[in-house]
């Protein structure tokens, strides 16, 4: 039985066991609950929902990094993407796309690194960060229809403001933040890894 | 602990599917954003709540719709009647739209997590032939959101014990600091619940290559094929309203 066990997991060892796909799905609620009290409470204020991937990223990345550093496997960020997208990206299908696209990225940084450097793992967060901007590529490529709904659900004036904070070109300078919180949520994670987790050795 | 937060449906009317609660929070994802029309929104917010009550949670679908005739309510008073002062009217709109916005969400979320088993969800999704890889997370997902509401009640109890609170002005004035104490907590918690989580889910034999038997059958039956095709019509009708909307204007 031992001995089946070990051949099993040895067989396995770079596929996801199901013990690992419940780590990610859980992770998945903490980061989008995390996300959308974070988007929800700050989005009162037209500029700060614009910051808001500067904002989740300084606190969502210790999620994220917690999570990939746990199961050091392909496919935790990829999960971890496809859950945002599912949540967060599902009012245009480019924006869906765009998250999951950012997810595989991530992917592919943490395999550069052969799912052992950690550099790579910090800097694979400023890669998934950039799924914070896809919500917003509706503001460059939908523009018409997200200002109306904007109107519908907001009201005219915070709409025009949106409008006079938001030119077409807005989404350049909200993928720069969004790679800004990756890179701040990433040295954020870090310490605190390093100060809490560490020590207790949860990771 | 509040054991209903984990979901049971003993007093539901209907046993709906968890694939036709599935369905419903999809739909009500693409209604949300793609929504130009209020009346048609409100009909649509209405009709999730007449889905909870059937679901059995019918003290929260009442508390639901009470707050979604107040909403709406506010709202139509403020549409006629464009008077007062102009902070406190975009406040409170703003307020009431971003309730009404989220509403669809919150209450499909409410029918799946509330009224649905885990094992329920999982071996309706086994039966659809779909790898374990993708349900498994999705299913866990819904099984957790729940909990991490409670763990963050749990870490905002014990931060006021010890004094420190989570006042915005806080909030401002250390920003690092006061997400430090918060997601600390949090995460060291939640951990600790996959961690057990994960363990008694191995233990019931989870990840067995084998077909699962369900100790109660699940099955779809004519009303959810009638549920899941008036909703899907909605939704379709929705999205292909907000496409013509979005594209005209």
């Amino acid at each position: 039985m031992a001995k089946k066990e070990i051949a099993a997991a040895g067989a396995s060892s770079k596929k996801l066991r199901t013990k690992e796909l419940i780590y990610a799905g859980a992770f998945g609620a903490l980061y989008i609950v995390l996300m959308l009290v974070i988007v929800l409470g700050t989005s009162m204020i037209p500029v700060l929902y614009l910051l808001a991937p500067i904002t989740v990223g300084l606190v969502c990345g210790t999620v994220y990094l917690l999570c990939v550093l746990k199961v050091k496997k392909f496919g935790a960020a990829l999960i971890l993407g496809v859950l945002f997208a599912l949540c967060a990206c599902s009012n245009a299908w480019f924006s869906f796309v765009g998250a999951i696209a950012a997810a595989l990225l991530a992917e592919l940084v943490i395999k550069l690194g052969k799912y052992k450097s950690k550099m790579m793992y910090l800097l694979s967060f400023v890669a998934f960060n950039l799924n914070m901007a896809c919500p917003y590529m509706m503001l460059s490529f939908a523009r018409d229809s997200f200002l109306k709904r904007s109107v519908e659900y907001y009201g005219q004036e915070y709409a025009d403001g949106i409008a006079k904070l938001a030119p077409t070109w807005i989404f350049f300078p909200i993928l720069g933040f969004a790679v800004i919180g990756g890179i701040l949520g990433a040295l954020l994670a870090n310490a605190l890894i390093k100060k809490h987790f560490a020590k207790a050795g949860v990771v | 602990m509040n054991i209903s937060v984990y979901g049971e449906d003993r007093g539901a009317l209907v046993h709906f599917d968890p694939r036709t609660k599935f369905v419903i929070f999809l739909v009500s994802l693409a209604v949300s954003a793609n929504s130009y029309n209020a009346a048609a929104h409100s009909i649509y917010c209405a009709v999730l709540c007449g889905m909870l009550f059937l679901c059995g949670k019918k003290w929260n679908a009442v508390k639901m719709s009470l707050l979604l005739g107040f909403a709406v309510y506010i709202r139509t008073c403020m549409e006629m009647q464009a008077t007062g002062s102009t902070v406190i009217v975009t406040i409170i709109s703003f307020l009431v739209t971003i309730f009404l916005y989220f509403f669809p969400m919150l209450v499909s979320l409410l029918i799946i997590t509330q009224t649905t088993r885990v094992n329920q969800f999982l071996s309706a999704f086994q039966a659809m032939h779909i790898p374990t890889k993708i349900v498994i997370p999705i299913a866990v997902m819904f099984r957790f959101i729940p909990t991490v509401g409670e763990e963050w009640n749990g870490v905002r109890k014990a931060m006021a014990f010890r004094g420190m609170s989570l006042e915005p002005s806080a909030i401002i004035r250390h920003p690092v600091r006061t997400v430090e104490y918060i997601l600390i907590p949090l995460l060291f918690s939640c951990i600790s619940i996959m961690e057990e989580l994960a363990a008694a889910a191995l233990a019931r034999g989870m990840d067995s290559s084998q077909q699962r038997t369900a100790y109660e059958p699940v099955r779809l039956k004519a009303y959810d094929y009638i549920t899941i095709i008036l909703f899907l019509t909605v939704g379709i009708w929705f999205f292909a309203a907000g496409l013509i909307t979005g594209g005209a204007a």
